[in-house]
């Protein structure tokens, strides 16, 4: 009787195609991830530990590190509000332009985010007629934090939307309706039945709008005006050190930014691990 | 509480789910609709909990118009055939749902909702699994929790959706019966839809029989099997042999013999034989006979399924025989035999399966 617990053949390759196909994976991770990370890190902490602290106190990293958490709170919960509204719409109607919709959700990943921020520039810039309007009335969006604000949740608007999109047209309508048979109102089927069902898809869209929002550089870059201490986000002071040539101050703003990442990886994995287990 | 379906249509785009269609379902009654994917019997259904709407014609509740109210406000119980239950939930969360969605002046004590739910699980035979979630369950579980929950509301009306259509056979036929005497203990005005003729014949106080959009037949089990009204409620509730037959003067002539017949219409006409009123003899005992050969013996199960050639024009029509007559018989293949109608039905229009 064969063994049933080795694989089909044609699963396989010889063992010395797996180890080069494995070895050149790990060996292009290696390079272009693990090095730059870990060299981040390494300069961050060339000069030793207490210039790297003093580099995170300095005024204008701390307002940096300020204003991304102030732009991450504001367009994730924008956006979740969105992509609700619009995954829901999508995934339990029919309506007309409803594939519109859906080409648009996904225009912020066509669009280059340096091009997403001229396009709030243009638009709303001085020179435009709203923008006209806004000066006369002293609003100021353009190179201050509202349009940092703006910039950012137009360019990770998709995130929430697309992981809840597959989530809820898998799921169907049967329960929504089976909610509504019983007497409950829509608010009450979508708190008590719809919400709980994509409690996963929402808190992964969730990590990763708001990893793209914290490391927006190329929108928010145009949109800010690069005000050292009042529009700068923490990748945006980055490149302000940067400039300067004050290479222990960007590294330590950028170390920030790597762990940040890091952060997210490991969400993401566990939320991973807690879906798969729930399948 | 009655149900009138009054000239209910559903278009959709060109296609006609359910043309004109008309019902009267008693207070208490079980009333199955039956027919054929396509039929618009789960169409109608949905029509009638407010799910989806007609195109044309009225539903009344108990002679109230009932079709502005939308599915929350009908007050009716609906099972869906893949149970719709509310995966995160656990089965006491699922049954209570509907008594917890009501509105704060209506909403019960949380002690009535616990009350309610543990009767409801008694009800249905599943005390000790208020814990589990969905996904713990069997099939016939899930579905019994499903109508608990349907339950839990005190509907006016149960309607069910191909209930046991995703259950094993075994499981459908207890569920079955056991349907039939929850409906006995509760008599809640309960219509369910069915492809399956036997459910519907061993459920339903009366059955509606659909095709096309459109009711072929209403009555009891019994009515619709042994009196069909038109070839296609014959054929759908049960295996049917053709015979081409000639009828004059209130004879159908098949082949050499003929056979007296209920309807006098003289014409060329098909006659539909059940494969149990078709009887196997040895010698021709003085009646209408067709002589014919066997090609086939299928003796597994409680009867025995003859398959036979007519020696004239070399038909194939099938016999259903019990086990004592079949012994009796000695039947072999390849044997030559007489075979006798007992009831030859003859529809009058021109039909065709």
């Amino acid at each position: 009787m064969a063994d049933t617990t080795t694989r089909p053949r044609l699963a396989t390759e010889a063992l010395p195609v797996r180890i080069v196909l494995i070895s050149v994976t790990l060996l292009f991770l290696a390079l272009f991830l693990g090095l730059p990370l870990a060299s981040v890190f390494a300069e961050a902490f060339a000069s030793g530990r207490g210039p790297y602290f003093e580099a995170l106190k300095d005024p204008n990293t701390v307002s940096a590190i300020k204003l991304t958490l102030l732009t991450a709170a504001v367009s994730v919960p924008l956006n979740v509000l969105f992509g609700l509204a619009a995954a829901w719409s999508i995934a339990k109607f029919d309506f007309w332009g409803k594939n519109l919709l859906l080409t648009l959700i996904d225009l912020p990943f066509a669009v280059s985010p340096v091009i997403a921020g001229m396009i709030f520039v243009l638009l709303l810039g001085k020179y435009s007629s709203l923008g006209g309007w806004l000066d006369a009335h002293q609003i100021k969006i353009i190179f201050a934090v509202p349009g940092i604000i703006l910039a950012t949740t137009f360019v990770t608007f998709p995130f929430v939307a697309r992981e809840l999109l597959p989530v809820m047209q898998a799921q169907g309508v049967e329960e929504e309706q089976a909610a509504l048979v019983l007497g409950a109102t829509g608010w009450q089927s979508f708190w008590r039945v719809t919400l709980p069902n994509i409690k996963w898809g929402l808190i992964y869209g969730v990590i990763l709008c708001n990893a793209r929002a914290m490391g927006e550089f190329g929108a928010v870059s145009v949109v800010s005006g690069k005000i050292l201490g009042l529009t700068n986000t923490l990748p945006l002071q980055v490149e302000a050190f940067n400039d300067d040539y004050n290479f222990v101050g960007a590294f330590a703003a950028a170390s920030l930014l790597a762990m940040l990442g890091l952060i997210t990886l490991v969400i993401k994995s566990f939320v991973e691990w807690r879906t798969g287990r729930n399948e | 509480m009655s149900i009138e379906i009054r000239g209910v249509s559903r278009n959709f785009g060109e296609f006609a789910a359910l043309k004109d269609v008309s019902l009267l379902v008693e207070t208490g009654e079980l009333v199955a609709l039956l027919g054929p994917s396509g039929s618009g019997k789960t169409t109608l259904l949905r029509i009638i909990a407010g799910l989806e709407y007609p195109t044309a014609g009225t539903i009344l509740f108990h002679g109230e118009d009932a079709i502005r109210r939308d599915a929350r406000s009908r007050q009716v119980g609906f099972v869906f055939q893949h149970y719709a239950l509310f995966r995160h939930m656990t089965v006491f969360e699922n049954i209570a749902f509907g008594l917890r969605v009501r509105p704060r002046a209506l909403r019960p004590t949380k002690a009535d909702i616990e009350a309610r739910v543990m009767e409801l699980l008694k009800l249905v035979q599943l005390e000790g699994l208020a814990q589990r979630f969905p996904s713990q369950l069997s099939g016939g579980q899930r579905q019994r929790v499903a109508l608990a929950r349907a339950l839990a509301v005190e509907p006016k009306v149960l309607l069910l959706d191909e209930p046991f259509g995703a259950l094993d056979a075994r499981v459908r036929q207890e569920l079955r019966s056991w349907l039939r005497r929850l409906h006995d203990e509760l008599h809640i005005t309960s219509v369910f839809v069915t492809h399956d003729q036997e459910e519907a014949l061993e459920v339903a106080d009366r059955v509606v029989v659909m095709n096309k959009g459109q009711i072929e037949q209403v009555g009891s089990p019994e009515d619709v099997y042994e009196n069909p009204a038109n070839p296609f409620v014959m054929n759908f509730l049960g295996s049917v042999n053709l015979f081409h037959a000639r009828v004059h003067d209130g004879e159908a002539h098949i082949g050499p013999s003929t056979t007296p017949v209920t309807t006098a219409q003289d014409a060329a006409t098909i006659g539909y034989v059940r494969p149990h009123e078709l009887d196997i003899l040895r010698q021709r005992n003085g009646g209408p006979t067709v002589e014919a050969v066997i090609k086939h013996i299928h003796a597994i199960g409680p009867t025995v399924r003859v398959e036979l050639a007519r020696r004239d024009n070399g038909e194939l029509m099938e016999a259903e025989l019990t086990r004592e007559r079949f012994t009796e018989l000695a039947l072999k293949n390849g044997e030559q035999v007489h075979v006798k109608a007992r009831k030859l039905q003859v529809f009058t229009e021109d039909y065709s399966i």
